[in-house]
């Protein structure tokens, strides 16, 4: 190795690789605490991704939802609009859902019906009014008076257990976004906690190399490789917990129910591939900058 | 080489002077004995010149630069031209005697090749070709020594600064260590040694300072212990 690279990356390399292997109980206390600590977050985000796809068409106080003809013209939907709009005691608010963006919702709703989703293009994909109501128990009353009008193809609101499921799950998502920050900042201190106790038991080596005339940076660079291979090395294992967790969730709750019906609980292999690269970079930024930060406080002149 | 002017060092306020208003100059090639009781200041001479300290008050030039006005980031280049050595030794425990010495040539980003040559040099020059694959633990004191002492010289440094280098030796390594200190000093080297050996001292005939609760109270040319 040595015969192809310059001294200095040489040195480093040489270095990192002997302080690992020559403090391999620290090593295998700084992977499993980058992989115990980030798999419990990528669990914990994956978790949060599944509540929102099973909800995603009730997002943002959505109650009821009033599908168009996807071949209705101008003039009748404005119609509609106005209908929607001389409503203010009964209606909050009200967005329109084009056909693009009903046709990409519905990638993620029919994904246990991929037949149906298949049958669909964006120009077939009914357009919608997604409207807040200003009290839930009215949403017999406007779905009534829509449903029958022309250029309306029908009116969905959720019944109560979906009204109770999208409570929970909000509640949920919430509480999962409050764990998946406060398990992220923990992690980050069990890990600089772990990187600084290493650099600590090797705070003499820190001291002779300043004596002999090593640039702060010199003897910096060697401590925050080792933390970024520990740190690459824990994602790895904790990506790879999270890919087992998300397997082992897939074949146990989200399978297909008695009825058929699959669980509305699931994540997409985009949303996996996310969080498995948000893992792999918290953990390998941390790791080094948390080895860079660990070090200097043994540094100053 | 080295100069000293009007230094004063007090570590916390209200507490007396390791160094008190101490001026002393120390030239090219010159071979320097620091003595003094414990609590004399000597150790504090020494820190002051590698610039882990900054004077209270006073200057202080080494390798031709004034310490005072040195920004952090060069410390490490003024530490290239001063070797030093200690009573313990301070050799990395996990790397053997040639990497050790090997080490002070890595840190200025010397090639492979001439850290080879150089290391070998220096290595046979303090009596320790045969075991430079030995690790610190399975070499004597004496041996420690050498190769503290063949890291401090292998990067061929104005200044060697070494602090009770034979506090831990025997009476006889002891000597071996002086004729191999005395050695590198007729290359041109200036070496300042704090010591309590008297012995040595008295032996060496070299020039002395004297330093008595952080004052300098005697400057000697081929002086004594005491």
């Amino acid at each position: 190795m040595s015969r192809f690279l310059s001294p200095r990356v040489d040195y480093t390399l040489r270095e990192a690789l002997s302080n690992l292997w020559r403090n391999r109980l620290m090593t295998i206390a700084a992977i499993l605490t980058v992989a115990v600590s980030l798999s419990l977050v990528g669990s914990a985000m994956l978790v949060k991704q599944a509540v929102a796809n099973a909800t995603v068409q009730w997002d943002h106080g959505v109650n009821a939802i009033i599908w168009l003809d996807p071949s209705i013209t101008p003039a009748v939907r404005e119609s509609i609009h106005q209908q929607l709009l001389a409503m203010p005691e009964d209606i909050a608010s009200c967005y329109y859902n084009g056909h693009k963006a009903d046709y990409a919702e519905a990638r993620i709703v029919l994904r246990s019906e991929p037949a149906a989703f298949q049958a669909l293009t964006p120009a077939t994909t009914p357009p919608s009014y997604r409207c807040r109501l200003r009290n839930a128990v009215d949403a017999y009353a406007v779905a009534s008076h829509f449903a029958k009008q022309a250029g309306v193809k029908n009116v969905t609101y959720p019944g109560q257990a979906i009204k109770t499921m999208r409570r929970t799950t909000t509640v949920l998502q919430d509480v999962l976004l409050v764990v998946a920050i406060v398990l992220m900042l923990s992690a980050a201190v069990l890990i600089l906690n772990t990187i600084r106790l290493a650099i600590f038991s090797r705070r003499h080596e820190v001291s002779v190399m300043k004596l002999v005339g090593a640039t702060n940076w010199f003897i910096r660079i060697p401590f925050m490789l080792e933390g970024f291979l520990e740190g690459l090395a824990g994602a790895a294992c904790a990506a790879g917990i999270v890919l087992w967790l998300q397997k082992v969730f897939d074949s146990v709750v989200a399978k297909p129910t008695a009825s058929g019906q699959p669980s509305a609980l699931w994540v997409s292999t985009g949303q996996l591939v996310t969080t498995e690269i948000v893992i792999v970079i918290v953990a390998v930024v941390l790791s080094s900058i948390g080895s860079g930060l660990a070090v200097r406080r043994f540094l100053s002149t | 080489m080295i100069r000293f002017d009007r230094v004063t060092k007090i570590y916390n306020k209200g507490s007396s002077p390791a160094l008190r208003d101490c001026s002393v100059e120390i030239d090219k090639g010159e071979f320097v004995f620091l003595v003094g009781p414990s609590g004399s200041g000597k150790t504090t001479f020494m820190r002051l010149l590698l610039r882990e300290e900054l004077p209270t008050s006073g200057r202080i030039w080494a390798a031709g630069r004034e310490l005072g006005r040195l920004s952090n980031w060069r410390v490490p280049y003024l530490r290239r031209n001063l070797g030093c050595v200690f009573q313990d030794f301070r050799l990395l425990a996990n790397k053997t005697a040639f990497e050790n010495v090997a080490f002070v040539l890595e840190v200025i980003g010397r090639p492979r090749p001439v850290i080879e040559s150089q290391v070998n040099q220096v290595l046979d020059l303090v009596g320790l070709g045969q075991k430079k694959h030995r690790f610190p633990s399975e070499l004597s004191g004496g041996e420690q020594q050498r190769v503290a002492i063949a890291r401090a010289f292998v990067n061929r440094p104005l200044v060697l600064l070494a602090d009770e280098p034979t506090g831990n030796l025997d009476p006889e390594t002891s000597i071996g260590i002086m004729k191999l200190l005395e050695k590198i000093n007729k290359t041109g080297t200036t070496i300042v040694m704090a010591t309590h050996d008297a012995g040595l001292v008295d032996m060496m005939r070299r020039r002395v300072v004297e330093l008595d609760q952080g004052s300098i109270v005697r400057d000697q040319h081929r002086g004594v212990y005491g």
